[in-house]
């Protein structure tokens, strides 16, 4: 049975927290997903809140260490990318766009990714489409459709649990095992993917000369 | 194996008493410290240059010259020199001058400059930094080692037969060293010309220093300079040192959490952990820089950044001391333990006057051979 190696970035901050319930949501439907079209799981949490310091401390430095080093090499090597982030101010956290500003070049070009926030509110709701779908677009990751969004009511306003959340989720998972599994992403990541290491193999300088 | 200083020459405030120093007492300064480097021993006095506060060495030939000058046996050098915002032409005849005055105690490390503003003020685009470092480097050769030379390039006026003058001492162009901490075109660059690679890695793991001198040496021997291990490597390092690790440790945190570069980032102990920087003992100093070797190979250079972040002359001073009398000593046993005879020290202009004398000597004797068959 081929395993998909699939890494939820989650930014929420609170104990317990609603993004990370919405993230580990996603991550369920999306392993039953997968197990549906004859496919296992391996699923990698990211919780940047752990991450906090060190994220602050590669803006200064210029280079990621330790956790947040196996964190960002996670992300570069994974078949699928669940992103979630609490808006804050009308867009996504700070603390998830200082991650994706730390990614390597080229590390979310051609994989597959299921983009959900938080708020308190539903006015938020657009911040997948103006903020995060923009964003992923340029680092040329290829969005599902279906983008989950959960305010405060979706989690249940005292009385009865509206269901549409549940079926945004299971519609998203479906979107991305679909892309998954039918190597949607893999062929652009394969051809796209700065897949050259200059460590081991530098352009020759006779090249260099001649440009 | 060389070790010697390198200073930034930043005007940082110092963090503890609020006072800043003039320009003119910075440079004064300077070349005090210059001259303590040759005094306990040590063997390489390196500057920067830079075109922008809060930095002071814009003009590195006339700090160097004027410490040549009080000096006898100090290598003088650079960290860096800007091959990309200067002219090459006007380089090669510095630089020239520059070994005729100190007697061919000098070698430079050319450098990209990072700071994009400082581009525009000298006509360049930092977008072409790579292409610039190429193609002046190439021309500065020729400059140095042709008397007439016509020229044409994308980013200079054409030279139409051009002698730049003096010509270098001897005929031997200073050593040149190639520094860059990321770009994996510069190490590529050193190692086709069989140049020497410098990794300032003051800032970074060594696990990326390990990756990028890998790459240098292993096209080192591509290019036929020698085998990899005979490729020509400098590091930096950074340390503050007192006889008692913690007085080292309390001393140097304010200016460590203030500094300029990676103040208000990660903790002391953090950024010890992950860069080359080592406060504590003179002892401690030791063990990390003697261990440098396992993870870069035996190399020809180390320069440590003593002088910045706003510590006062006297405790820079003092460090000079430390290391020229308690720690190179023993750093220069090790390395030389160590080092199997061929790897070769690094180059200086009295080893290639005579590198370039045994080779005239090979060629005129063939040719004697020649004429008498």
């Amino acid at each position: 049975m081929t395993t998909r190696r699939i890494v939820v970035v989650q930014a929420g901050l609170g104990q317990p927290s609603t993004t990370r319930l919405l993230a580990e949501r996603l991550a369920n439907a999306f392993e039953d997903a997968l197990l549906e079209r004859g496919e296992e799981t391996e699923v990698t949490f990211v919780d940047l809140r752990e991450h906090a310091h060190d994220l602050a401390n590669t803006l200064l430095t210029g280079f990621a260490t330790g956790r947040l080093r196996e964190a960002l090499d996670a992300v570069r090597d994974a078949d699928a990318v669940i992103a979630v982030t609490p808006v804050f101010q009308a867009s996504y956290s700070g603390l998830f766009k200082t991650f994706v500003d730390v990614l390597d070049d080229g590390a979310l070009r051609g994989t597959p990714v299921l983009m959900a926030a938080t708020a308190g509110t539903a006015r938020h709701s657009l911040v997948l489409e103006h903020a995060m779908r923009p964003m992923f677009a340029y680092l040329k990751a290829i969005t599902v459709p279906t983008g989950v969004f959960a305010a405060s009511e979706d989690w249940g306003t005292g009385g009865t649990v509206d269901t549409g959340l549940s079926n945004r989720i299971t519609v998203a998972a479906a979107e991305l095992a679909d892309l998954v599994t039918g190597g949607g992403g893999r062929a652009a990541k394969a051809s796209n993917a700065p897949q050259v290491d200059e460590f081991a193999d530098p352009v020759p300088f006779e090249d260099l000369l001649a440009r | 194996m060389q070790f010697g200083i390198f200073t930034v020459g930043d005007l940082t405030q110092d963090p503890t008493t609020g006072t800043t120093i003039s320009e003119n007492q910075r440079i004064k300064n300077t070349v005090e410290l210059a001259r303590h480097v040759e005094q306990v021993g040590l063997d390489v006095f390196a500057t920067g240059e830079h075109h922008n506060p809060p930095f002071v060495p814009s003009s590195p030939t006339t700090t160097l010259g004027f410490i040549a000058a009080q000096t006898d046996k100090l290598l003088l050098s650079t960290s860096t020199t800007l091959i990309t915002t200067n002219d090459p032409v006007k380089i090669a005849e510095d630089y020239a001058t520059l070994q005729h005055l100190a007697d061919g105690r000098v070698d430079l490390m050319m450098g990209r400059g990072n700071t994009g503003p400082v581009y525009p003020w000298f006509g360049k685009d930092i977008r072409d930094g790579i292409p610039l470092a190429i193609e002046n480097y190439a021309l500065l050769r020729r400059l140095w080692t042709e008397d007439v030379v016509t020229w044409e390039g994308k980013y200079r006026t054409p030279l139409q037969s051009f002698t730049a003058t003096p010509r270098p001492l001897d005929g031997i162009p200073p050593f040149v060293w190639h520094g860059s901490i990321r770009s994996t075109e510069i190490a590529e660059q050193a190692a086709y010309y069989g140049d020497g690679f410098f990794h300032n890695n003051i800032f970074w793991p060594m696990s990326h220093t390990r990756q990028m001198v890998a790459l240098y040496r292993r096209r080192f021997e591509h290019y036929g300079h020698g085998s990899a291990d005979q490729a020509i490597v400098g590091l930096g390092g950074q340390v503050f040192m007192r006889a008692n690790s913690q007085d080292a440790v309390r001393e140097f945190r304010p200016y460590f959490d203030n500094a300029p570069v990676y103040g208000h980032g990660p903790s002391l102990e953090e950024f010890s952990r992950e860069t080359p920087l080592t406060v504590g003992s003179p002892e401690q100093v030791i063990e990390r820089y003697a261990a440098m070797a396992d993870s870069v190979g035996d190399y020809q250079r180390q320069l440590f950044l003593l002088d910045h972040a706003g510590l006062p002359h006297q405790a820079v001073m003092e460090q000079v001391e430390i290391l020229g009398t308690q720690v190179v000593p023993e750093l220069r046993k090790i390395a030389a333990a160590r080092k199997p005879a061929h790897v070769p020290d690094a180059p200086t202009h009295a080893s290639r006057l005579a590198a370039a004398a045994a080779n005239a000597e090979t060629h005129s004797t063939q040719d004697l051979e020649e004429v008498s068959r």
